[in-house]
């Protein structure tokens, strides 16, 4: 247990202890937090943030006003200035003292027809709030709750009519997230069993493995490896997560959609049921691959024969997404190496029924076991292999020798 | 209790027999010489001892039975195909590969220390071991192997990248390893290394054992009947019973003619009044002794 514990630290720090990893895990975020700030800079530095006129014949926009922002934006406020008719508004306009105008005649009520009047381009986000004020005075003097629910829209909660598929239509940021979240874990899960695979690799090439397996047994050796090896992810993954969370506590308050995230905790379960077992049988293929090579990019290149099927539903994502009962997205539930990603994105989309999920992780579960049962044949045949990748049939003739 | 004992082990590779019904033992307090040519089979056997393959026919004891986890800590090994983790500095590599050994942490800082200055390496301990020469990581190497103080120690070409100081330096080492009763096997082609430390040897040529014991009943195995003569005076041109005389550095090798003894030859020489300085039978060296087995091994095959 000792030597166990030695070596999962020892491969754990070789990996985070590093700049590069460092460097990896903490680059992304940043990359993400510096595009979102540029794209904010960029709109909030290019916006137009010149008052919008308006000539309201028929006073429409007199009772209210638009409630304060409490959202955050990096688009403009819209500021109003009245002018008395069209002419003064112009003027305005052609001396550049306002953006745009709107002109809103007394039959505006009957024909919906208004004018709006600008120079250079017109800001859509200005059009919304100007919208939102019209609308928000000509309900005024109608009953409250009526006047609400007109401002504030309808919501659809649409089903099929087996009730397995229900998505709400504003909700849109619940179906994102688990989406998302799982494409997060597939990708730690692959650099994490790509480091793995580096080090086995590694050991051969330095020669580092004879003295290693004259100290500890190979049980303990791949345990200790693959549990390093789990450790490493689950690091960049916490602190992946914790940075997400970071920006969520920091904008739901602000920005709506964010706020309107839930995850569920049948997700989050189902999350660690379908990531565990993945990730040993990850890291147990690529500690196989690494035994069998003898060199990194000869096994970055046959590792390539199982990430790929385990990252190609997303190609499907689409017929994934609109049917995720289909035989489609059954097939991939059923087959172990595609099962992963296909269950984490079909339970953003529909209620799996539980026998199915008991089957899908079983499979998984048995292909983990499966995997370090392989690991361990490979290892032992193909740890003093120096000279020439091994076969399938080699694996399992030499092992025994 | 014999540490090592090898017992008529064979072992088949696909469709070469790597080695071929070998058997020696190795006593403690000795260093034993595990010698043959490139391919012979050496670093097989050592395999095999070390229970990194089975072994297809015959038994290996190591420390009183066959090898277990709990052994592996009372073994120090020094492979041919030397390797350190390249990225990392010098004292955790060989702190973790001690660890690996079931010592503590407060006993490898300890031993570390010491060794570490004993091999000149204390300024380099914490440099990247990528960082350093081939002979500090041969050094590195052996600390590696020697750092849990195993009751048994299998060394691979332990000179090899190792200057004349250095390589002395080791040499008093595994002395030192075989006063305090450690039991070493000695791999190397360097023959004037192992008739300088070994006290037994086994060739391994093509699998097979070719020669075992003391360098004295190995040597005196192969001697011949020519006798090594020095003399305060020059010898006569025609001796009864020599059939040539050869000039070796300072020696006069008399190649004597079948059937005739060196005794009757010394008597010849006394009663001719010759002053001899020195006179022995001609042993041939190990490394004369190595090409003619293998030479011999070679046309018989």
């Amino acid at each position: 247990m000792k030597k166990t514990l030695l070596v999962f630290w020892q491969e754990y720090k070789r990996h985070v202890i590093r700049k590069r990893f460092i460097l990896m895990v903490l680059s992304i975020p940043a990359l993400i937090a510096v595009v979102m700030v540029v794209a904010i800079l960029g709109v909030f530095l290019t916006q137009d943030k010149r008052p919008v006129g308006y000539v309201d014949q028929a006073g429409y926009l007199a009772i209210k006003q638009l409630p304060a922002r409490v959202e955050f934006s990096p688009e403009p406020e819209l500021q109003l200035i009245p002018y008395e008719n069209e002419k003064a508004a112009t003027t305005a306009l052609n001396e550049g003292a306002i953006q745009a105008y709107y002109i809103l005649s007394p039959e505006f009520t009957e024909t919906g027809e208004g004018k709006l009047v600008y120079i250079k381009t017109w800001n859509g986000n200005l059009a919304f709030q100007f919208n939102r004020l019209l609308r928000l005075n000509l309900t005024d003097s109608m009953p409250p709750e009526i006047a609400n629910r007109l401002m504030e829209g309808e919501e659809f909660v649409i089903t099929s009519l087996d009730q397995t598929r229900q998505m709400s239509e504003d909700a849109w940021g619940n179906l994102i997230v688990p989406f998302a979240a799982g494409l997060l874990i597939m990708v730690i899960i692959m650099t994490a069993g790509g480091y793995l695979l580096q080090a086995v690799v590694e050991e051969k090439e330095n020669r580092t493995i004879e003295i290693i397996i004259t100290s500890v047994s190979p049980n303990q050796l791949m345990t200790g490896k693959i549990l390093g090896d789990i450790a490493v992810g689950l690091t960049q993954l916490l602190v992946w997560f914790g940075f997400l969370a970071g920006g969520y506590f920091l904008v739901r308050g602000s920005v709506e959609w964010v706020g309107q995230i839930e995850i569920s905790t049948e997700y989050l379960v189902l999350l660690v049921l379908v990531v565990i077992p993945t990730f040993i049988t990850v890291a147990a293929l690529m500690a196989a691959i690494g035994s069998i090579t003898t060199e990194l990019r000869e096994a970055q290149q046959i590792s390539g024969y199982f990430t790929l099927p385990i990252m190609a539903p997303y190609w499907f994502s689409y017929l994934i997404m609109t049917s995720p009962n289909g035989p489609l997205a059954l097939i991939l539930s059923y087959f172990p190496l595609t099962a992963p990603v296909t269950l984490t994105m079909r339970a953003g989309f529909t209620q799996i029924p539980v026998w199915q999920l008991t089957i899908n992780i079983a499979e998984l579960v048995l292909l983990a076991a499966l995997s370090l049962w392989l690991a361990g044949k490979a290892f032992r045949a193909g740890m003093l292999n120096y000279g020439k990748r091994l076969s399938l049939k080699e694996i399992f003739t030499r092992a025994s020798a | 209790m014999q540490p090592i004992i090898v017992d008529h082990i064979q072992k088949n590779f696909v469709k070469t027999r790597a080695v071929d019904d070998v058997s020696f033992a190795v006593d403690n307090a000795e260093i034993f010489g595990l010698l043959g040519p490139n391919g012979a089979g050496k670093t097989t056997i050592i395999r095999i001892i070390l229970d990194i393959f089975k072994p297809d026919k015959g038994t290996v004891s190591i420390l009183d039975g066959p090898m277990n986890e709990a052994k592996k800590d009372r073994i120090g090994y020094l492979p041919e195909e030397r390797g350190l983790y390249q990225d990392i500095p010098l004292d955790r590599c060989l702190s973790y590969l001690a660890g690996l050994k079931g010592l503590s942490s407060s006993e490898t800082k300890l031993r570390l220390s010491k060794y570490l200055e004993r091999f000149e390496l204390t300024p380099h301990r914490s440099k990247k071991v990528k960082e350093l020469s081939k002979g500090m990581q041969q050094k590195a190497q052996l600390i590696a192997t020697l750092i849990h103080e195993p009751e048994v120690i299998i060394i691979d070409e332990p000179f090899s990248s190792l200057d004349p100081v250095n390589t002395q330096m080791v040499k008093d080492l595994l002395d030192e390893e075989r006063h305090k009763g450690r039991a070493i096997v000695m791999c190397t082609h360097q023959m004037h290394q192992v008739e300088e430390l070994c006290d037994r040897i086994v060739l391994i040529d093509r699998g097979r054992a070719m020669l075992y014991g003391t360098l004295e009943e190995v040597r005196s195995r192969y001697a011949t009947q020519d006798i090594l003569v020095n003399a305060s005076a020059p010898l006569p041109h025609h001796i009864p019973g020599v059939d040539r005389i050869e000039d070796i550095n300072t020696h006069k090798k008399l190649i004597l003619k079948t059937g005739i003894t060196a005794q009757s030859v010394l008597k010849e020489l006394v009663q001719q009044n010759i002053p001899i300085e020195h006179f022995e039978i001609a042993l041939p060296s190990l490394d004369e002794i190595f090409i003619r087995v293998v030479t011999e091994g070679t046309a018989k095959a």
